[in-house]
C-alpha cells in the first residue's frame, strides 16, 4: 500500500513539474522517490498499517506477505534500473513529464499486481499496468512500427482483458464473491459440488493472464509488439511488465481454493508450458534481428516461469524473475546503445564488438549466459531451481521440454556471442559505442546482480522459509 | 408464468437477435443502430435484476456516448460495403471452430448452477429469496464504493489520470 501511495504520489508531482518548471530537477526526484518506495515495499517486512487501519480502509483488498514484498522490491528496483538507463527516452522535452508519470502510474499497477487479495484489484492492476504502457509503445509518434505496436497491443490487450473480466463474472456467479480468500474457502469447502461456471470462469482468467505474460498460443502479439515499440519500452516491457503479470498470475494461483482444483487446470497450463517454450526458443534460433530475437526468448521465458506456477514454487517464480530481469535490463541496454551507434538491430552490428567495446561484449556476455542458464550466473539457479521444484510436483515431461527448449536457447544466445568475439569488424562498422556514465552504473549494477546471486542463490530464496 | 418471465424472454430475445444481426450484416450504420437495441434490452435485465442505477449508467455511457462516437467515426472514414476488407476462407473456418468451442463452454458451464440457485435461498438473499429493492440504488451503491471498496475506487483515480495523460501525450503535437 505505501509503495503504491509513493509511486502513484510520484506520478502526480511528475504531472505537476510542468506547471511549476521543475522539469530539471525531476529525475533525481523521481529517482529519490523510486529508492523510497523500495523502502516502502521492504518495511513491510517489518511493520504495516496496523489492524485498525487495514481494517477501516484497505478491507482486505491488498495484503503483505513473503512473496507480495519480495516480488514489489524486484519490480521498483528493476523499474530503478530502467529508469537509469532510458535517459533518451526521456530526453524529449515536450512530453518529458508525461512519460515519467506514465511510467510511474504504470509501476503502481505492477505494484498492486503483486499484492492484491480481491478480483477488483486484480482487474485494476492489470489495468493500470497496461493502459500506460499502450501510450509508451507509441510514443515515438512519427514511427510507424511504433504506431502499428500501439495499436496491435491496445486492440488485443482490450480484448484479453475482456476474458479477463468474464472470467472474474463467471467466477463471482459460482462462489459469490469477488474477495479471495472467501472464494478460496468456499470452493474447498463446497469441494464436488463447485458448478462448471467456475470452471469456465478458471478457463477465462487463464485465456487474459497468459496473453499478457506472452505466453503461447496467446504470444502473437509480442514480436511485432516488442519490435515496434522504442528500445526503452521493450526493456519495460520485458523486465517490470512481464515481473508484475507473472507475480499476478503465480499469486491467484497459489490460492488454496485455485490450488485444489489444479486436476482441472493443470493439464491446459502445461499444454501451454510446452508449447511457449518450443514456439520461444524455435522461433528466436531463426531471428536474424537482435530486438526480435529478445521478444521470442521473452516468449519462451514466460515458459518456463509458467512452470514454476504450475509447480507451486512462488520462491523459484521471485528468483527466476529477478534473474531474467537483470539479464534483460543489461542485455536491452547494450542493445539501445547499439542501436543509437549503427541506427539499426541486425546481428550484424555486433560483429566484432569484442574488440570495439570490450566493456560491452563482456556485460552482455553476462547477459546472454545468464538468459542460457550457464552457471555461475543467475539464470543457472533459476532453471535449476524450477526444473527441481517442476520434478518434485511430479511434472518430468514438462521438464524434459524445459531441458530441450534451453537447449535451442543456448544455440542462439551464443550466436550473438560468436558474433562479438568471432567475427570481423565490418567495413564501415568501426568506432565503439560506449555507454554513458549512468548505462555504465546499470550495466555494473546488473553484471554484479547476475553473478552475486548466480555465487549465492541463497540470498533471496532463504528469505522464503 | 409472471409479468417478470414474460418480460425476461422478450428482454432476451432481441437482445440476442439484434447481437446476432450486428455480427451477420455488413452495413455500418445499421450494426451501430442495432447495437444500440441491444444494449438497451440488456438495460432492461439490468432494471428486472434490480439494479437501476447500472441500467441509466448503462443507457448514458453505452447507448449515448459511445454509440454517438461510433457513428462519428463510420460517418469520417465513410465505410461501406466495398470498402470492407475481405477475409480469406481459412480465417472464417477458425474463426467459426473458435467461436463454437466458446459457445459449447458457456453451455457446459450452467452444468450445476442449479445447485447455487437452491442454496441463493436464505442467504445473501434474504429469507423470501428476494433481494433487497434498494440494493442497486444509488445509495448503496455509494455506500459500498466509500467503505468496502474505497482502496479500488481511489486507485482507479490513478487509472482514469494514466489513461487521460497518454491520450493528451498521443494527442499533442511535437514542439520542436
Amino acid at each position: 500500500m505505501k509503495a503504491i501511495l509513493v509511486l502513484s504520489g510520484l506520478g502526480i508531482i511528475a504531472l505537476l513539474a510542468e506547471l511549476f518548471r521543475f522539469r530539471r530537477v525531476l529525475f533525481p526526484l523521481v529517482l529519490l522517490g523510486l529508492l523510497g518506495a523500495v523502502a516502502a515495499a521492504l518495511s513491510y517486512f517489518w511493520f504495516d498499517e496496523g489492524k485498525e487501519w487495514n481494517d477501516t480502509y484497505v478491507k482486505g483488498m491488498l495484503v503483505f506477505d513473503t512473496f507480495s514484498i519480495l516480488s514489489s522490491s524486484v519490480i521498483i528496483i528493476t523499474g530503478l534500473l530502467w529508469l537509469m538507463m532510458s535517459q533518451s527516452y526521456f530526453k524529449e522535452e515536450s512530453s518529458k513529464t508525461d512519460h515519467y508519470a506514465l511510467f510511474l502510474f504504470s509501476m503502481a499497477g505492477a505494484v498492486t499486481l503483486t499484492c492484491y487479495n480481491n478480483m477488483t484489484m486484480l482487474f485494476l492492476g492489470i489495468e493500470m499496468l497496461s493502459i500506460p504502457l499502450y501510450v509508451m509503445a507509441g510514443s515515438k509518434k512519427d514511427s510507424l512500427a511504433s504506431n502499428e505496436a500501439a495499436l496491435k497491443y491496445f486492440l488485443l490487450g482490450a480484448f484479453s482483458t475482456g476474458f479477463l473480466l468474464f472470467g472474474i463474472t463467471l467466477i463471482y456467479g459460482a462462489t459469490k464473491s469477488f474477495d479471495l480468500p472467501t472464494i478460496s474457502t468456499y470452493v474447498t469447502d463446497h469441494a464436488g459440488e463447485i458448478p462448471g461456471l467456475f470452471h469456465a470462469g478458471i478457463v477465462m482468467l487463464l485465456v487474459g493472464l497468459l496473453f499478457k505474460i506472452s505466453a503461447a498460443p496467446f504470444h502473437f502479439w509480442a514480436p511485432d509488439v516488442y519490435q515496434g515499440s522504442p528500445t526503452s519500452v521493450t526493456a519495460f516491457m520485458s523486465t517490470v511488465v512481464k515481473t508484475a503479470a507473472v507475480a499476478g498470475f503465480a499469486r491467484l494461483f497459489a490460492y488454496p481454493g485455485f490450488m485444489a482444483d489444479a486436476a482441472f487446470w493443470g493439464p491446459i497450463l502445461a499444454v501451454c508450458v510446452v508449447l511457449t517454450i518450443m514456439v520461444g526458443n524455435v522461433f528466436a534460433a531463426v531471428q536474424n534481428n537482435v530486438k526480435r530475437l529478445l521478444a521470442y526468448s521473452s516468449i519462451s521465458h514466460a515458459g518456463f516461469l509458467l512452470l514454476a506456477i504450475l509447480s507451486n514454487a512462488p520462491g523459484s517464480v521471485i528468483y527466476y524473475t529477478a534473474a531474467y530481469s537483470l539479464a534483460s535490463l543489461a542485455a536491452f541496454a547494450v542493445l539501445g546503445i547499439i542501436m543509437q551507434h549503427s541506427g539499426d538491430d541486425a546481428m550484424e552490428r555486433f560483429n566484432g564488438l569484442g574488440k570495439r567495446s570490450p566493456l560491452l561484449a563482456f556485460t552482455l556476455t553476462l547477459a546472454l549466459l545468464s538468459m542460457a542458464g550457464i552457471p555461475p550466473t543467475a539464470g543457472f539457479f533459476g532453471k535449476y531451481y524450477v526444473f527441481m521444484q517442476a520434478f518434485a510436483s511430479g511434472h518430468a515431461w514438462l521438464v524434459l521440454a524445459g531441458i530441450i527448449g534451453s537447449l535451442i536457447g543456448v544455440y542462439y544466445y551464443f550466436r550473438i556471442i560468436i558474433a562479438m568475439y568471432f567475427k570481423d569488424v565490418p567495413a564501415g562498422a568501426e568506432g565503439s559505442p560506449a555507454a554513458n556514465d549512468l548505462q555504465q552504473l546499470v550495466l555494473f549494477i546488473t553484471s554484479l546482480g547476475i553473478l552475486v546471486l548466480g555465487i549465492m542463490p541463497d540470498l533471496l530464496l532463504n528469505l522464503f522459509k | 408464468m409472471t409479468i417478470t418471465h414474460i418480460l425476461f424472454l422478450v428482454l432476451s430475445v432481441v437482445a440476442v437477435l439484434s447481437a446476432a444481426i450486428v455480427v451477420l450484416n455488413s452495413n455500418p450504420v445499421r450494426n451501430v443502430l442495432l447495437l444500440i437495441v441491444c444494449f438497451f434490452s440488456i438495460a432492461g435485465h439490468y432494471v428486472l435484476l434490480n439494479a437501476q442505477f447500472l441500467a441509466a449508467v448503462h443507457v448514458i455511457v453505452y447507448a449515448g456516448a459511445i454509440m454517438v462516437l461510433f457513428l462519428f467515426v463510420i460517418m469520417l472514414l465513410n465505410l461501406n460495403k466495398e470498402s470492407e476488407p475481405h477475409k480469406p476462407a481459412w480465417e472464417k473456418i477458425i474463426a467459426v471452430i473458435a467461436g463454437g468451442i466458446f459457445f459449447v463452454t458457456l453451455v457446459g458451464a450452467l452444468k450445476g448452477t442449479d445447485v447455487i440457485v437452491r442454496n441463493a435461498s436464505g442467504t445473501s438473499l434474504g429469507d423470501s429469496g428476494i433481494p433487497s429493492p434498494e440494493i442497486g440504488l444509488v445509495e448503496s451503491l455509494g455506500k459500498v464504493l466509500f467503505s468496502d471498496f474505497l482502496v479500488p475506487f481511489e486507485l482507479s483515480s490513478i487509472l482514469f489520470l494514466g489513461a487521460m495523460v497518454g491520450a493528451v501525450m498521443l494527442g499533442k503535437k511535437n514542439i520542436k
